[in-house]
């Protein structure tokens, strides 16, 4: 029997990622890599116009066009039956191609078949529409009055979409109006872009039996099979999807969009695969925005600083089509996450959509579902408290915490918190920040005239989608799945319904199951993301991977423990009963000379198994309990040039408390690379239409996305409060960043301001704002 | 993003030899700035292709001009729509012949434009600019036009 060591555990070890050195060698596989013989290039014709009637498409030059081999328009499709495509959300359509008009600007036209992109992009260029323009509403204020009603295909003639609310209106209200203390602030969370630095596409290609093999960046490719299968009607085992390396997604890849419709019918209608790439200008402005919510936040509170009551109005501009990829039952997303760390008694949120002539959207980048747009909304809020109330802003938190003897708590708005230790993460980042001293100098700076902030983000995220009973997509449950096969050699494969886009699954799964099986994850393999072998899962989005395909995998490994212990009983001679799971092997109760390693047990059960099914292996498909609930507390400390309005961020500190952590190493990068997008959207990002409905940000040049040289240096720090429920204890942290650190950075560039009587700036937070609000100050003081 | 010009532009020839050059669909387009290409369908309507370049914006526009002359006012009106490399440009302008009385004429013009795309977004920065330039640009092709013709007093 075993003479082996004890293997060290697998959970909270900094593992070099396995994926990595076929990443950074230039090894990765992405669909623009995969060519194939005959393969078509596709180009789509957009429109300029937001807003236009389609009084005629003339194709004949763009087939004069060498290479050229076939255009389809709108009509086409529409006499294929395959003019709409259902939005993941459910309740709305968009068209693949436009028919009969065009509703925002870059939107699909025609598509362009040919035999080169150079030649495609060419035929697109020769493709002649004569547009009649129509009156554009840029915005939802506007949208609102209905008076140009731009989804006239739609029953309910109204540029309203939908009213969501949660809470109890009446009760909010009235302590509301008896709170002594109130403040109210329209807080706008800009339209921005996750912009994957790998924009999206696909190959479409029929293979010789007839079955549609589609290579796509999708995080999510089993929902994409049978959103095709609906779509098409071709029937869902003809259809074989395939999502390979994906160089980023943050929300943007989950969406079904017109480019890959029209390669599926260009490779069926032409008998030749199919290649769609976009450009980076088409995934600007076409593919899925993120937030553009206009919040106004109503806190009510006593003199010294207890809150009372939370109302949020939020008027939603969705663009064109209804396309947030949000589940069935949550039009506005998790946005009932909106009183945050804080104990609210009683709390109204309602949100109002509405169709507007912009690209369609409303994805979760990197977030849960509109989770980021309620934490911006109610830490931003809090420090207008605290400034009203003139209270410290990290004391009017502690002050108002859901204590960690309320867990799991009830929140006003209908979720139920699984653990959190909100003080303790904010003590530590006080502590670990110097606090006390950064006050101290923040005091001599402004007795000498200088602009320094510090601030605070207290988040609290929900994520997870989610239990079956409340969460679906396209009425799909928001289950997910693992299958484990462990070899002879104890070696094995992990499957999972997820899809890795740098999150660094193929090490953080291997180590979930070296964990729970006491194997070497190094030599256990992860796949993901092909249709044909994986387990159905819905993907991997709103920070969902680890709490659900993570729960998956952990169960689908605690069943090949029980059938590996029904093996390891046989080869220790003992009873089943007798033997236990100990150290990462398993051993006789009492006994532990008297033992066997997992690895001597995979032998065993392809060699030695007795009366035993052969094998080791086993499924399992993970439906959450509950929603996980990471939390943090991040500290920004800002410096302001006067004279210029340029923000320095001098220090910016992240304490996470996201349960326990499977692998530190990629815990901290992604809290690095969300702070870096946190960084970008609070000072940099925003996706602009002039009131003609022009994007003005098309490009990197007018979207920037920062460098290290803009990049600040991040510090972090973790606590550590395991979700109860979850079978690992982990709550997932990819998003945290994103979601909890742009109100740090608005929050500290206000405190700098605030001497000057700047109450709020909305985001980007660009110099020119900030210089203006200085000299709007400074004017009115003198 | 919109754009409005307006000016008097003197030309050294007489109103009624202006009049029939900005009355002349194949004239009038020949003299947009870097013009490609010219095809003219009837009296009032006539197609161009011109070179375009706002920044780093560069293609051929493809446009259709529509004349609306009123010969009663000597005021001519046009309307100009198209685009290219997905840019599209709606634009409307007009001009008073009037006589200056010294021989020549005063071209009185106004004009207004939207622009939509890559030619608005990238090239907006300096699109302003760059219509001046065409502007002042258009009217050196209509002098250098008439001049070719022997139209021109010194």
């Amino acid at each position: 029997m075993s003479t082996e060591q004890k293997p060290a555990g697998c959970l909270g070890v900094a593992m070099k990622r396995k994926e990595d050195p076929r990443f950074i060698q230039g090894k990765g596989r992405y669909v623009d890599d995969i060519s194939l013989p005959g393969m078509l290039y596709l180009s789509l014709v957009r429109s300029p116009y937001p807003h236009a009637e389609i009084k005629a498409i003339d194709i004949g030059d763009a087939m004069k066009v060498p290479g050229v081999v076939a255009v389809i328009t709108g009509k086409d499709l529409e006499a294929a039956g395959l003019g709409w495509l259902p939005t993941f959300h459910g309740y709305d359509k968009q068209m693949v191609l436009a028919i009969g008009k065009v509703l925002f600007q870059y939107q699909e036209v025609a598509a362009v078949f040919a035999e080169t992109r150079a030649a495609a992009a060419d035929g697109a260029e020769a493709v002649q529409v004569e547009y009649a323009p129509l009156p554009v509403v840029a915005d939802p204020f506007t949208a609102k009055r209905d008076e140009t009603i731009l989804r006239p295909d739609r029953d309910k003639k109204t540029n309203h979409i939908y009213h969501w609310e949660v809470g109890d209106k009446d009760k909010t209200a009235r302590a509301l109006a008896n709170s002594p203390k109130k403040i109210k602030e329209r807080i706008w969370f800009q339209r921005c872009h996750p912009a994957p630095l790998e924009p999206c596409g696909c190959v479409a290609q029929f293979d010789t039996m007839g079955r549609l093999q589609f290579y796509v960046t999708s995080q999510a490719p089993h929902v994409y099979r049978t959103a095709l299968a609906l779509v098409t009607g071709i029937p869902e085992d003809k259809i074989h999807v395939v999502s390979p390396d994906i160089g980023g997604g943050f929300g943007n890849k989950v969406p079904v969009y017109p480019g890959y419709v029209c390669a599926i019918v260009g490779a069926l209608k032409i008998g030749r695969p199919v290649k769609w790439i976009e450009t980076r200008t088409e995934n600007l402005t076409s593919t899925g925005f993120a937030r553009d919510y206009h919040m106004d936040v109503e806190i009510g509170a006593t003199p010294d600083g207890r809150v009372t009551a939370l109302h949020v109005a939020t008027t939603a501009d969705h663009g064109a089509f209804d396309a947030a990829a949000d589940p069935t039952k949550y039009p506005a997303g998790m946005f009932g996450i909106v009183t945050g760390s804080y104990d609210f008694p009683t709390a109204h949120a309602e949100v109002d959509a509405y169709f507007t002539n912009k690209a369609p959207g409303g994805i979760a980048y990197r977030c849960s579902f509109r989770v980021t747009e309620a934490s911006y909304a109610i830490e931003r809020a809090m420090d207008i408290l605290a400034d009203e109330l003139a209270i410290d802003p990290a004391e009017l938190r502690r002050r108002n915490f859901v204590r960690k003897e309320q867990f799991p708590y009830p929140s006003s708005l209908g979720f139920t918190y699984d653990s959190g230790d909100y003080q303790k993460t904010l003590d530590v980042a006080m502590e670990k920040i110097g606090y006390r001293e950064l006050l101290k100098e923040q005091a001599e700076k402004r007795a000498r005239g200088e602009l320094m902030g510090i601030g605070f983000s207290t988040f609290t995220e929900v994520v997870g989608a989610g239990p079956s009973k409340v969460f679906d997509i396209l009425g799909i449950k928001m289950f997910d799945s693992a299958e484990i096969r462990i070899h002879p050699t104890g070696a094995g494969i992990v499957r999972a319904g997820t899809k890795s886009q740098g999150q660094g699954h193929e090490t953080t799964w291997a180590q979930i199951v070296g964990e729970e099986l006491g194997l070497d994850p190094q030599n256990i393999m992860v796949e993901e993301g092909d249709t044909d072998t994986a387990p159905y899962g819905l993907g991997t989005y709103a920070s969902r991977s680890t709490p659900v395909a993570g729960g998956a995998i952990a169960m689908a490994a605690r069943r090949v423990r029980e059938k590996a212990r029904k093996v390891a009983a046989h080869m220790l001679e003992a009873g089943e009963a007798d033997v236990e799971w100990k150290d990462y092997k398993f051993q006789v109760k009492g006994v532990p000379a008297r033992s066997v390693t997992m690895k001597e047990v995979a032998f065993a059960a392809y060699t030695n198994m007795a009366q035993i099914e052969p094998g080791l292996e086993a499924s399992y498909y993970y439906d959450p309990p509950n929603m996980t609930f990471p939390s943090g507390a991040y500290v920004a400390v800002v410096d302001i040039d006067r004279e210029t309005g340029e923000v320095k961020v001098r220090r910016f500190l992240a304490v996470d408390d996201c349960g326990i952590i499977i692998n530190p190493l990629i815990v901290e990068g992604q809290i690095h690379g969300g702070l870096t997008e946190g960084f970008a959207i609070a000072f940099m990002q925003e996706i602009q239409y002039d009131k003609e409905g022009n994007n003005l940000n098309t490009n990197f040049t007018d979207y920037l996305i920062p460098t290290s040289l803009e990049t600040p240096a991040w510090e972090t720090e973790k606590t550590v409060t395991p979700s109860p429920h979850h079978p690992i204890g982990a709550k997932g942290v990819g998003e945290s960043p994103n979601v909890g650190s742009p109100a740090a950075f608005v929050n500290a560039v206000i405190d700098a301001l605030s001497p000057l009587g700047v109450r709020h700036i909305d985001m980007p937070i660009t110099r020119d704002k900030v210089w203006r609000a200085i000299h709007q100050a400074e004017a009115m003081t003198t | 993003m919109n754009l409005q010009h307006s000016g008097e532009e003197r030309i050294p020839a007489s109103p009624d030899v202006v009049w029939a050059f900005v009355s002349d669909p194949g004239k009038i387009a020949r003299a947009m700035p870097d013009v490609i290409d010219v095809t003219v369908h009837d009296p009032t309507h006539v197609d161009a292709v011109v070179q375009v370049a706002v920044g780093p914006v560069r293609g051929k526009f493809r446009l259709k001009v529509e004349l609306l002359p009123d010969p009663s006012r000597r005021r001519i009106d046009l309307k100009i729509s198209g685009g290219g490399f997905g840019s599209a440009v709606d634009m409307t302008a007009g001009a008073d012949v009037v006589d200056a009385g010294d021989g020549g004429t005063l071209l009185k013009w106004s004009g207004q434009a939207v622009a939509r795309g890559p030619v608005a977004a990238v090239g907006g920065r300096v699109l302003d600019a760059q219509a001046q330039k065409l502007i002042a640009q258009a009217f050196g092709n209509v002098r250098q036009q008439l001049s070719l013709a022997g139209d021109v007093h010194g």
